[in-house]
């Protein structure tokens, strides 16, 4: 999805960012307060209070509350989108769909080991890990 | 009582978050399909024991969920069985190792795909309220009271057995009473994922609706009006979650 909006306005971006690569948040590589946003979003993800507590306020000093709420209906909405997809096991919509092979590939998401539930529905050799 | 004011909050919460929180809460405290209206908020005190559990954080640590044995910290044994607590604490601290053979073994243990399901809806929604609450430094809501009744046991007919490890509603089956569920030919796996039990899909829908964008929304790819935030930067912190939380999805 990023990939695709990130190509519907024409900004370059470095996917990097969503294995928390801060150079690739970093503003001017094209998301604005990228990575005051990736690292609330990673604080919030990790459970760490402390971490949170100050990434809250940072985003909060840079981007302003009305960011800062939509930011964490995100992030909260996407804690439970991983685990409605993990606990039913269902499988990529469609693993042949070339933005996504791509994107798959370039931040290595067959290392997960929810990636087993789409790999072997596609019946895709399952790496070893 | 009226829940969700968020009077003692720092922030203005948008006020469609607000109306969806609330309209859960009401669902949350009504007899659902597969459990009772008070056993449905067990499930969700549930998550929030799930969270400071000193079990599922040791599993987490396990090489495998079955390498340590011991007792989560629970409180809702009078209402749930064994087996729906692990599932509750599972689906919160450990859902990424979740196997088909898992929901078999509750199966056999009593445990229904049907109920499976609908507590899974129960537990990320309630979850997923919480983790905004927590995101913003805001106190956890408190629970509703339950509301009296009967479970419905409504399955729908078309729900079957396909991908994944629970029957689902197929792409082309939101027919008849499921009319509602999405667009005719427009679906994804998630959606159906929490089919066999269409309420659990409606209800977390209605809080994605707000806290995140509605399938018509998601194909705005630039920005939404209502939104503070662009798609990228909404897409920027939904990867980086779903990274964190190893989700191939």
């Amino acid at each position: 999805m990023l990939r695709v909006s990130a190509t519907t306005t024409e900004t370059n971006i470095d996917l990097q960012m969503i294995n928390g690569d801060k150079t690739a948040a970093a503003e001017q590589t094209g998301v604005e307060y990228g990575l005051e946003l990736m690292k609330f979003a990673e604080s919030l993800a990790t459970r760490n209070n402390s971490d949170l507590a100050r990434d809250r306020q940072t985003l909060l000093d840079v981007a302003g509350e009305k960011v800062l709420v939509d930011a964490a209906g995100v992030a909260a909405n996407f804690q439970r989108m991983v685990r409605i997809a993990d606990s039913t096991g269902i499988p990529v919509d469609n693993m042949n769909a070339k933005v996504s092979q791509l994107v798959r590939e370039e931040l290595d998401l067959n290392r997960f080991g929810s990636a087993q539930n789409t790999l072997s529905a596609a019946k895709v050799p399952v790496p070893e890990v | 009582m009226e829940y969700f004011t968020y009077i003692d909050s720092p922030f203005n919460i948008r006020e469609d978050i607000k109306i969806a929180h609330r309209n859960y809460w009401k669902a949350l405290a009504a007899p659902g399909s597969w459990w009772t209206g008070e056993q449905r908020i067990s499930i969700a005190q549930e998550v929030r024991n799930a969270t400071a559990c000193g079990f599922c954080e040791e599993r987490k640590k396990a090489l495998s969920p079955y390498a340590v044995t011991g007792e989560h910290e629970h409180s809702t044994a009078e209402l749930l069985s064994t087996e729906a607590i692990d599932a509750i604490h599972r689906v919160v601290t450990d859902q990424d190792r979740i196997t088909q053979a898992y929901i078999d073994s509750n199966e056999q243990h009593g445990l229904s795909p049907e109920a499976y399901v609908e507590l899974v809806g129960v537990v990320v929604t309630v979850f997923s309220i919480d983790e905004f609450h927590r995101g913003l430094g805001l106190k956890a809501e408190l629970l509703p009271e339950p509301t009296e009744g009967v479970c419905s046991k409504y399955r729908p007919k078309q729900a079957a057995r396909g991908i994944g490890f629970v029957p689902m509603i197929p792409a082309d089956g939101a027919t008849g009473a499921e009319a509602d569920l999405w667009p005719a030919g427009i679906s994804a796996n998630v959606l159906r994922a929490l089919s066999l039990v269409p309420n659990a899909f409606r209800e977390w829908y209605q809080v994605s609706k707000a806290q995140y964008l509605s399938l018509e929304g998601m194909g705005n790819f630039v920005k939404q009006d209502d939104r503070a935030i662009n798609r990228m930067q909404m897409e920027l912190v939904a990867g980086r979650v779903s990274a964190i939380n190893e989700c191939f999805y």
